[in-house]
């Protein structure tokens, strides 16, 4: 039995449950932009994004080993057969590697939020929570019945 | 790209958890080299060959039924290899008369393990994309 080998492992399991807690508290966490980003709307155009064509368009970057990006994905539809002015652009990350780079995306699912003057309404990394991803959509588009 | 069962890499993410958990408790530099040689093959081979990724199809699968969702082995394949990084250094503290250091990379090892056994969440595949970005697109 090594000492420090059991006091590795106990701070292992310890360092575990803070980085699992913190991406759970982090992930979807909506962030508004402030003022002084770059421009974004050039970078959204080359991945054809026309958010004036929808009173909501919300652009998800994924990667194809990314599970809760296809949980976001099945989300996102199921809202938009309920809210047709929610518009949804699928990026793949990896086929897109400057407009990552463009719009600073670290991890997958990266979400952006565009009105229709192409304005960022916000921004979220990891999967969001159903009920906060509805709730946002909801802020910003008419639901019909 | 070759597909894998979305449970299999988190499978053997499992089974390395129990492996280093056990390394450090016997302060086992040997059993750390075990590890890491399972690293070499799955970065190597691929995770189809990997010993992790046989059992799982041999013992495991067949009594989970069919695999719902596959996803391209690329991403936890390059997890391997940060794997295999952390586990070498980890062996080599161990083996070399550094037990100190032998804990610390074995331990961070053991934390993206758990991570990826207990959530899903795969700090190597994340890493990945950091990678992608950070280096030239490749023609």
């Amino acid at each position: 039995m090594s000492g420090i080998g059991a006091v590795a492992v106990v701070v292992a399991v310890v360092m575990t449950a803070l980085v699992a807690w913190w991406l759970r508290s982090r992930d979807g966490a909506v962030r508004v932009p402030q003022g002084e980003e770059v421009p974004v709307d050039p970078v959204f155009e080359r991945l054809g994004v026309e958010p004036a064509r929808a009173e909501l368009t919300v652009v998800q970057f994924s990667t194809a080993f990314c599970g809760p990006c296809r949980a976001t994905k099945a989300r996102l539809q199921q809202l938009q057969t309920t809210r047709p002015g929610l518009a949804v652009v699928q990026v793949d990350a990896e086929s897109h590697l400057d407009e990552v780079r463009a719009l600073d995306v670290r991890r997958t699912p990266t979400l952006f939020y565009l009105d229709p003057e192409g304005r960022l309404v916000g921004r979220s990394s990891g999967a969001p929570r159903a009920e906060e991803l509805t709730a946002l959509v909801d802020a910003h588009v008419g639901v019909r019945p | 790209m070759p597909q894998v069962d979305v449970r299999a890499p988190r499978f053997a993410a499992g089974v390395t958890a129990v492996v280093l958990t056990l390394a450090l408790l016997l302060g086992s530099g040997v059993l750390v080299a075990a590890q890491a040689a399972v690293f070499a093959v799955a970065a190597g081979a691929g995770l189809r060959r990997a010993p992790y990724g046989v059992l799982f199809r041999v013992l495991v699968a067949p009594r989970l039924g069919p695999a719902r969702e596959r996803e391209p082995e690329g991403p936890p394949r390059f997890a391997q290899v940060v794997g295999l990084v952390f586990t070498v250094v980890g062996a080599a503290g161990y083996l070399l008369g550094a037990p100190a250091i032998g804990a610390v990379a074995t331990g961070l090892a053991l934390v993206a393990a758990l991570l990826n056994a207990a959530t899903g969440f795969c700090l190597g595949c994340e890493l990945y994309l950091i990678a992608r970005r950070a280096l030239p697109a490749r023609a």
